[in-house]
C-alpha cells in the first residue's frame, strides 16, 4: 500500500481546493479572481459543448472493452486490464490536452472574445494562467473519472471472477491510481508547452507541434543518449539543450511497472513531479511574455 | 456636459504592420493626434480599411503602436486601473456563444471583482436597460442580430464606465435595430458618459456626435463639430412645382442658376437681386416657388469633401456609405 497514501492525498488536496475555493481565491487579490473566473467560465464553456461528456463516454467504452478478455488467466487478465486502461488514460488524457489545450488562446483570437475581456481589468498573463487552469481542471475531472472506472472494472474482476486470484492484484490497485496521477502530470507539464506555442502560432500549427512535442517527450532517454554519445561539442550542445528544452514526458510513465507488478518507486514519481510543477511553471512564465508581446 | 478635461489623448501615433510579404509594412495609422474631452461624444469617421478600428486597438492596449502615444486618463491603457474606467463594445459583438445573456453579463461583471449579490443586481439593470430582460436566457448563438448588440453594449456597461468606446455600434443592424442603438447611445450621453465613437454609417454619427474626426488612409483629414466641418451654406436651393422641361431649361439659362435636380433649382450664394431674378424667372416659366432654403452640406458631403481633396480629387463614392 505504499504509494495509495501519496495518490489519495494528490486527490483529497486538489478536491479540498476546489471546493473552497470560495474562501481562498479573493484572499489572493484581484488578479488571483479574474484568473480563477477565466477558468471557470473555460472549464464551462467546454461542458456547455459537450466536450467532457463525449471523451467521457467513449474512455468508458475502452475501458469496458477491457472486461472482455475472460478467455486469459487471471494474472495476465489482470495485467491486460491495467496496462490498457492506463494507456487508455494516458493516452486519451494526452489526446484531450492537445485539442483542448491547442484550442484555448487561437480560438480566443479566431472568435474575437478575447477583446472584450482584455478590456476588462485583466492582465495578460491572468488571461493565460485562467485558460491553463481551466483546461487543467477539465483533464483532471476526465483522467478522475476514467481512474476510477478503471478501478470499478479491477475491484468488479475482483469480486465477481470466481478463480480471480486476489494476491495478484490487490496489492497494485494504489499503484494503478499513482500511475494515473503521474499520467495527469504528464499531460499537465504537456499542456502548458502546448499553451506556450498556441500564444505565438494558428490552431493547426499548434496541434501540429503538439503532436511533435509529445513524441520527442516521449523519447528523453534516447535524446540523453544522443547527447552522452555526441562525438562534437556542437552536437552535444545541442542534443543536451534538446534534453532540457523537451518536456520529460517519460519520467511520468509509470506503466510498465504498474502493469507488471513490479516495484514502483514513490520516490522517483515525487521526483518526476516536482520536476514537473517547476517545467510547467518556467513554460507558463515564458507563454505569457510571449502573449504580453501578442498583436490581437 | 462636456468640460476641458480631457480623457482620451493620442498624440503622432502610427502603426504600420509588417508581414513577410510586405517587408516595408502597410501603415494603417500614420501620425494621428486627437484628444476627447470629458462628456463629449467624439465619432471617427471613415471607409473601411482607414485605420478607425487599429486606433481602438491601439488604446485598448489589443495592439502596440509603432510610435507615438495614446494615454486614457493621463495613464498608460495597460495600466489595470484605467480599463476599470473604460467600457468597450467591439465589433460585430463577439462573446461566448454558449452563454445566456445573464450569464455573460455576470461573467463580465466578475472580471471587476463584483461580489455576487452586486452582480446579480447589475445584470437586472443592464438587461433592463438594453431591453434584453425577457431574453436573458436565450443562449448568445440564437440572439438575433440586434440581441447580440445589445448584450455587447450591455457588457461595455458592466463597470459603469467613464469612457465607453464603441467600434461600430450599429454595423449590421436592420433600421430597426440601428434606431434603438443610437437611443441607447444618446441614453448614455444623457447620463454624462464620454463616448468616443467608430462608424462608417454617416446618419448616426450626425445625429450623435458632439465632434468628428475624418480618417483616411490611416491619417485624420479633417476634424471640428458638425458646424464647423459643413462651414457656410454655399448654396440656395428653391424647390417648385409644375416645372414643365422647357420652362426648366429657360431658368437653366439663368446665369445665376447652378443645376436643376427634379423640382429643386439651385443657385450659388448670390445677391438679393440675383435671387428674385431667378424666382422671376420660375414663374415666368408657369412653375410656382415652393420653398427657398440655404442648406448646410450634409456630413456625407463633408466627408466625401475631406476625402477627395485628400485623394486628389479621386472618385471616392464607392467608400462613402
Amino acid at each position: 500500500m505504499g504509494n495509495l497514501p501519496f495518490a489519495i492525498g494528490f486527490v483529497v488536496v486538489v478536491a479540498l481546493l476546489a471546493v473552497t475555493h470560495r474562501l481562498w481565491v479573493p484572499a489572493l487579490g484581484h488578479g488571483a479572481a479574474s484568473t480563477w473566473r477565466i477558468a471557470k467560465i473555460t472549464v464551462a464553456e467546454a461542458r456547455r459543448r459537450r466536450v467532457v461528456q463525449a471523451v467521457v463516454v467513449l474512455v468508458l467504452l475502452v475501458l469496458l472493452f477491457m472486461n472482455f478478455f475472460s478467455y486469459l488467466n487471471p494474472r495476465e487478465q489482470a495485467r491486460m486490464i491495467i496496462s490498457g486502461g492506463l494507456s487508455a488514460i494516458t493516452v486519451f488524457g494526452i489526446l484531450l490536452a492537445i485539442f483542448v489545450a491547442a484550442f484555448l488562446i487561437p480560438q480566443e483570437l479566431e472568435n474575437r472574445t478575447v477583446y472584450a475581456v482584455l478590456s476588462k481589468p485583466v492582465r495578460r498573463f491572468e488571461f493565460v494562467l485562467g485558460k491553463y487552469l481551466g483546461a487543467m481542471i477539465i483533464l483532471a475531472v476526465i483522467m478522475t473519472i476514467m481512474t476510477v472506472v478503471l478501478v470499478g472494472v479491477l475491484l468488479v474482476q475482483d469480486h465477481f471472477v470466481p478463480d480471480f486470484d486476489h494476491s495478484v492484484f490487490e496489492p497494485n490497485l494504489d499503484n494503478v491510481i499513482f500511475a494515473a496521477v503521474m499520467s495527469y502530470f504528464a499531460v499537465a507539464v504537456l499542456a502548458a508547452y502546448i499553451v506556450l506555442i498556441s500564444t505565438v502560432s494558428s490552431t493547426a500549427m499548434t496541434v501540429i507541434a503538439s503532436f511533435l512535442i509529445w513524441a520527442i517527450g516521449s523519447l528523453q532517454s534516447q535524446i540523453h543518449d544522443l547527447a552522452e554519445a555526441a562525438e562534437t561539442v556542437f552536437q552535444k550542445w545541442f542534443f543536451t539543450m534538446f534534453y532540457w528544452i523537451m518536456p520529460p514526458l517519460e519520467n511520468f510513465d509509470f506503466r510498465h511497472e504498474v502493469s507488471n507488478f513490479m516495484h514502483v518507486s514513490y520516490r522517483a514519481g515525487i521526483n518526476a513531479a516536482g520536476e514537473g510543477v517547476l517545467y510547467i511553471i518556467i513554460v507558463l512564465i515564458v507563454a505569457s511574455i510571449f502573449f504580453n508581446d501578442r498583436q490581437m | 456636459m462636456v468640460s476641458d478635461e480631457i480623457v482620451l489623448q493620442i498624440e503622432g501615433l502610427s502603426k504600420i504592420f509588417r508581414s513577410l510579404f510586405a517587408p516595408t509594412g502597410v501603415k494603417a495609422v500614420d501620425s494621428l493626434s486627437l484628444s476627447v474631452r470629458r462628456g463629449e461624444t467624439y465619432s471617427i469617421v471613415g471607409p473601411n480599411g482607414s485605420g478607425k478600428t487599429t486606433t481602438l486597438k491601439i488604446v485598448l492596449g489589443l495592439i502596440f503602436p509603432t510610435s507615438g502615444t495614446a494615454s486614457i486618463f493621463g495613464g498608460n491603457v495597460a495600466d489595470v486601473s484605467v480599463r476599470e474606467r473604460i467600457g468597450f463594445l467591439p465589433e460585430d459583438a463577439y462573446l461566448y456563444d454558449v452563454f445566456t445573456g445573464e450569464e455573460l453579463l455576470d461573467f463580465y461583471a466578475g472580471l471587476f471583482g463584483y461580489p455576487a449579490r452586486r452582480r446579480k443586481e447589475l445584470v437586472d439593470e443592464l438587461l433592463s436597460l438594453v431591453g434584453m430582460q425577457a431574453n436573458r436566457r436565450v443562449p448568445f448563438r440564437e440572439c438575433s442580430k440586434g440581441m447580440r448588440q445589445r448584450l455587447a453594449l450591455a457588457q461595455a456597461l458592466v463597470n459603469d464606465p467613464e469612457l465607453l468606446i464603441l467600434d461600430e455600434p450599429t454595423s449590421g443592424l436592420d433600421p430597426a435595430g440601428r434606431h434603438q442603438m443610437t437611443e441607447l447611445i444618446f441614453e448614455l450621453k444623457r447620463r454624462g458618459k464620454t463616448i468616443l465613437l467608430c462608424s462608417h454609417f454617416l446618419a448616426e454619427v450626425e445625429e450623435v456626435c458632439d465632434r468628428v474626426g475624418i480618417m483616411y488612409r490611416g491619417r485624420l483629414v479633417a476634424e471640428g463639430t458638425l458646424a464647423e466641418l459643413a462651414g457656410a451654406p454655399t448654396e440656395i436651393v428653391i424647390t417648385t412645382s409644375g416645372l414643365a422641361p422647357e420652362g426648366a431649361s429657360r431658368v437653366g439659362a439663368h446665369s445665376a442658376v447652378l443645376g436643376i435636380d427634379g423640382d429643386a433649382v439651385r443657385m450659388g450664394q448670390e445677391s438679393s437681386d440675383e435671387l428674385w431674378s431667378v424666382l422671376d424667372a420660375i414663374r415666368e416659366a408657369g412653375a410656382r416657388v415652393g420653398e427657398v432654403r440655404r442648406p448646410r452640406p450634409s456630413l456625407q458631403d463633408v466627408f466625401v469633401r475631406a476625402i477627395r481633396q485628400d485623394a486628389g480629387e479621386q472618385d471616392v463614392a464607392e467608400e462613402v456609405h
